[in-house]
């Protein structure tokens, strides 16, 4: 035991001396300022200023990388972007972003080494987290969602990061083909005698041999789109302040009746779908009136749930397809 | 152990007892029919009463039918099963080990079984059921095996649950590693972690039956080889008991049940400690109760009531879709843990306290040469600390940023880091110091902050303040952690000084609080924020993730009084921690500074848990590895103790910073994956 300490020890300061010395980055400089400055106020109410319309931007969640992405903004920085590829394939990363760690914990180290214009981060982070983000780079901080305004929400944040890369004129365009594509959907829906009908979304895992089932109320972003696309959202259980999720088994699905039931897997993450999979043989699954009549509809991988408007367009396109098949 | 040797005193009616059994038994086939029949009413469907009713005798309409029975039943069943078999599995595990902490949890069986499991999930394979029960079992057999093999059959319980729950935390940290590497695999398996009797059809629950079924009628007719165990072992030679193949075969069968619950539900928490627990006194009155042959299926109905009512209680106290949310292992634990808690004040504990380690005398040069060295390896790691991490720095970077000249980069890098190494350092520093005054205090070696459940208590105050005050400053923070740990300490030390301090009850009063505090924790942040995993990750197994300067203050202040204190106190706490009669030979009355010494460790185990999580190990692993560097006296112990609590936790934290930049893993985490084998090794040492 001694003996290894002292060996450790040795090389400890052996390596130490042999290779820390020296810096990887000259002292700093005075830096040079041009271009109008920007004045935004984010959701925590802080005043962020850019001294121009940021370029070099990360993001700390999928929704604002999402939002980027559609504006014309490759950001420099993603957390998670294997997921991301995995999750998000209605609007694909164009660059090479670097990975900045997990959505939860992304790396302080990293965002700092791409000595980023802007950090776009979601008030999920903890807010010492942010309290440090700020002191790397301007942090624009967004509310990840509001069930009381999902839509409203996620718009407010497409401008308000349009806003901070001087994208403004590209946001209009997406809000107003969002806003095309919700009319259209609507009347495709009511033409095909689908107006008002009772209609639920959910998504679902498998852990072990159990199911979770994660109803969108009508707080979720998608369960928003639902009720601009005239469909009536059929859960009656409360989801969270943020994100409109709740959580149920599958015996929470009878309380549904008879509804058009729609849901979203991923075929790179096995355990996200279980009603293809372990359902079919469940007996409450199976005695479900929209199960017997054949109303549960996939809808395609890659739409993430809790993006913005480009995601939501396909989701559009898909539930469309789904229930005027 | 004494506890579970049936007492020899003879009763004279044995007819009476034999029919006292006979309704005991009828009392909880009772009961727990009775929960049974409410819990298959409950669930987020609207099937209630009637509707169970008109299922049951054929009336209903399809779709009620289907839920009572492909939902509500499976769970039911499931949930029977589970109490019964992890039941039965803590009866014979504490019967061979002669030990009554020996359960599926404290053997490591659930902890090895999840590992297993965490890998296959991993890996991505998708094999049956049965399959992944296989991997289940061979992973909890293999810990199983590791424990007793380390702690020796038969051999103490300090030993016993030190080497449980070291190879517990250990494989479980390696298995959370493993999840959070790869969340999209296992995603939400954060709950699944605590247990869930929820069932989609009776497929699982009839794949795992026939290894339920194996299990008990094996542990059945090994019954009596069981008893003769109890004996001791040579009286149970003399009797002609294959003593060593009865053990093995004993606890292969107890894993296997074991395994089965894992299986399909999750590790259910408590449940196999409990329920034999709960049989024990049993055994006193009835004597009916002390073979085991009876015995055992009473145990295995006493975990099924524990399993059903906890389920029960649950869907009852809480609103049905929130119920779904809450794993019924969450409530197992904290209504074992009570139960625990009142057992453990009831047990008449006859166990002398735990053979003091023999330590060879060190001399003076040995102690100067460890310090020296281990100065030299906390300055290597701290400056490796430093410069290693996702981007790496080297020593100029570091020089001007001392001097405020860093480029942004290396400043903010810098800014950042430093506070994360500084909350390590001072976190492992303050945790050993509190195991070692722990220690000395309670004259108990497995008396650690975390085991005791002050360290919980602490997360918990925490947690309650960050999740109402969302902005709480770092004093505020320290304060509410400080007032969870001094009510825990208040709950763990008031209920074991009854009897002076005596080991069992301390461990089992903490390890009750400990898992109390945990579930609690759980629940809380499953309740109010459910998609939360960093704060869950933060809380529940330590990390150092966004911490600040002014966030470790309230720690460094706490330290500083506290080796300052321990330094000036070093004779007190060589005394109190010799034995009762000495310092009262001595004249020296030290309950003043007992009290001290405890408020001392709480306070810095509360204000490390503030800044940096629950991170386990340390306060047991330090004072245990400068003991057998150093010898026992204090002046020496301190120092070094300190020293070795701040390189662990330190690397932990480099180590989780680094491998699997830029993603992260806890230092608890770490501290868990370093800290064991060195723990084991040590265990495997002291063995004579």
């Amino acid at each position: 035991m001694r003996r290894l300490l002292l060996t450790v020890a040795a090389a400890t300061v052996a390596a130490v001396t042999l290779t820390a010395c020296g810096t990887t980055e000259p002292a700093a400089d005075d830096a040079k300022k041009t271009a109008a400055p920007i004045t935004l106020t984010d959701a925590s109410g802080a005043k962020v200023e850019l001294a121009g319309p940021a370029k070099k931007v990360v993001g700390t969640e999928w929704n604002v990388v999402e939002s980027l992405v559609s504006l014309g903004v490759d950001p420099v920085g993603v957390a998670d972007v294997a997921g991301y590829k995995t999750w998000n394939t209605a609007v694909p990363l164009k660059g090479e972003p670097k990975d900045i760690g997990t959505r939860g914990e992304p790396s302080m180290d990293t965002i700092a080494s791409l000595k980023p214009d802007l950090v776009i981060a979601t008030s999920d982070l903890p807010p010492a987290a942010l309290q440090q983000l700020r002191k790397v780079a301007p942090v624009l901080e967004v509310r990840p969602g509001d069930a009381a305004d999902p839509i409203g929400q996620m718009t407010k944040n497409l401008d308000l990061i349009a806003q901070a890369t001087g994208t403004t004129a590209q946001s209009d365009k997406l809000k107003q083909g969002f806003q095309a594509k919700l009319d259209q959907g609507k009347k495709a829906l009511a033409d095909a005698g689908k107006g008002g009908a009772a209609y639920a979304f959910a998504d679902g895992y498998v852990i072990s041999n159990q199911v979770s089932i994660r109803p969108y109320t009508s707080g979720s972003l998608i369960g928003g789109v639902n009720e601009k696309l005239g469909l009536k959202n059929a859960w009656t259980v409360q989801g969270d302040e943020a994100y409109g999720l709740a959580t149920s088994d599958v015996e929470g699905l009878t309380k549904l009746g008879d509804v058009e039931f729609a849901y979203i897997g991923n075929d790179g993450d096995k355990d996200s779908n279980p009603f293809a999979g372990v359902l079919a043989q469940d007996k409450v699954w199976t005695s479900l009136p929209f199960v017997q009549k054949g109303n549960v509809n996939r809808l395609p991988d890659g739409i993430w749930m809790f993006g913005g408007p480009e995601s939501m367009n396909k989701y559009i396109d898909s539930v469309v397809a789904a229930l005027t098949k | 152990m004494a506890v579970t040797a049936p007492t020899a005193a003879t009763r004279p009616s044995s007819i009476t007892s034999r029919t006292g059994a006979a309704a005991v038994t009828a009392a909880l086939v009772l009961l727990v029919a009775g929960l049974a029949a409410v819990d298959i009413t409950q669930g987020t469907a609207s099937v209630g009463v009637p509707e169970v009713w008109r299922a049951l005798t054929g009336r209903a309409d399809p779709g009620d039918a289907s839920v009572v029975i492909a939902s509500r039943l499976p769970r039911m069943v499931a949930g029977l099963f589970v109490g019964a078999v992890l039941g039965m599995a803590g009866a014979a595990l504490q019967a061979v080990s002669r030990n009554v902490l020996a359960s599926p949890d404290t053997l490591a069986v659930n902890a090895g079984s999840y590992f297993g499991l965490g890998l296959l999930a991993v890996t991505g394979a998708s094999l049956p059921l049965l399959a992944s029960s296989g991997v289940a079992f061979v992973g909890g057999l293999a810990a199983a095996a590791v424990v007793l093999g380390l702690s020796g059959l038969g051999a103490g319980t300090v030993r016993l649950v030190l080497a449980g729950s070291a190879l517990t935390l250990g494989l479980s940290a390696i298995t959370e590693g493993l999840l959070l590497l790869f969340p999209q695999q296992t995603a939400g398996i954060f709950r699944w972690n605590q247990g869930s009797i929820a069932q989609h059809g009776f497929d699982g629950v009839l794949q795992m039956a026939p290894i339920g079924l194996v299990g008990l009628v094996g542990l059945l007719l090994l019954a009596r080889r069981v008893d003769a165990l109890a004996l001791g072992d040579d009286a149970a030679r003399g009797l002609g008991v294959p003593v060593r193949s009865t053990r093995v075969t004993a606890v292969v069968l107890a894993a296997l049940l074991s395994t089965a619950a894992v299986t399909l539900a999750g590790p259910v928490g408590f449940v196999g400690m409990c329920a034999p627990a709960l049989v024990r006194p049993l055994a006193r009155r009835f004597r009916g109760f002390t073979r085991n042959r009876a015995s055992l299926p009473v145990a295995g109905l006493t975990g099924a009531a524990l399993v059903l009512g906890s389920d029960v209680l649950l869907r009852a106290v809480v609103r049905t879709d929130v119920a779904v949310a809450v794993p019924t292992g969450v409530v197992t634990s904290l209504v074992g843990a009570v139960f625990l808690i009142v057992m453990a004040i009831r047990v008449k504990d006859t166990a002398t306290a735990a053979a003091v380690d023999r330590l060879r005398i060190r001399s003076r040069t040995v102690f100067l040469v460890t310090t020296a060295v281990l100065v030299a390896v906390l300055v290597g790691v701290i400056v490796a600390a430093v410069l290693v991490g996702d981007s790496k720095l080297l020593l100029g970077d570091v020089l001007n940023w001392a001097q405020g000249r860093a480029g942004r980069t290396t400043t903010f890098v810098l800014d950042t880091r430093v506070p994360r190494v500084v909350a390590a350092l001072l976190a492992g520093a303050a945790l050993a110091l509190a195991g070692t005054l722990v220690q000395a205090v309670t004259r108990n070696p497995l008396a650690e902050p975390g085991i005791l459940g002050v360290s919980g208590g602490a997360a918990l105050g925490a947690v309650l303040l960050v999740t109402t005050v969302p902005l709480a400053g770092s004093w505020s923070v320290a304060g509410a952690a400080f007032a969870g740990a001094a009510l825990s300490s208040v709950i763990v030390f008031g209920l074991a000084a009854r009897g002076g301090f005596q080991q069992n009850r301390l461990v089992l009063v903490g390890f009750g609080v400990a898992t109390a505090s945990a579930a609690l924790v759980s629940l809380l942040i499953i309740l109010t924020d459910p998609f939360n995993a960093t704060k869950a990750l933060t809380w529940l197994s330590g990390s150092t993730y966004g911490r600040t300067l002014p966030d470790v203050v309230p720690l460094a202040i706490v330290l500083v009084v506290g080796l300052v204190v321990a330094v000036a106190r070093r004779t007190e706490l060589d005394l109190v921690s010799l034995d009762e009669d000495t310092p009262r030979l001595l004249g020296l009355s030290l309950g003043g500074s007992r009290f001290g010494f405890l408020l001392l460790g709480v306070l810095l185990s509360a204000t490390a848990v503030a800044a940096a999580g629950t991170i386990g190990f340390v306060g047991l692993v330090a004072p245990h590895a400068a003991r057998a560097l150093v010898g026992r006296q204090h002046h020496r112990v301190v120092p070094v103790a300190v020293l070795l609590g701040a390189v662990l936790v330190c690397t932990a934290d480099l180590v989780g910073r680094t491998v699997i930049a830029p993603a992260q893993l806890g230092a608890g985490l770490m501290t868990a994956v370093i800290g064991t084998p060195y723990f084991l090794h040590l265990l495997v040492r002291s063995r004579r």
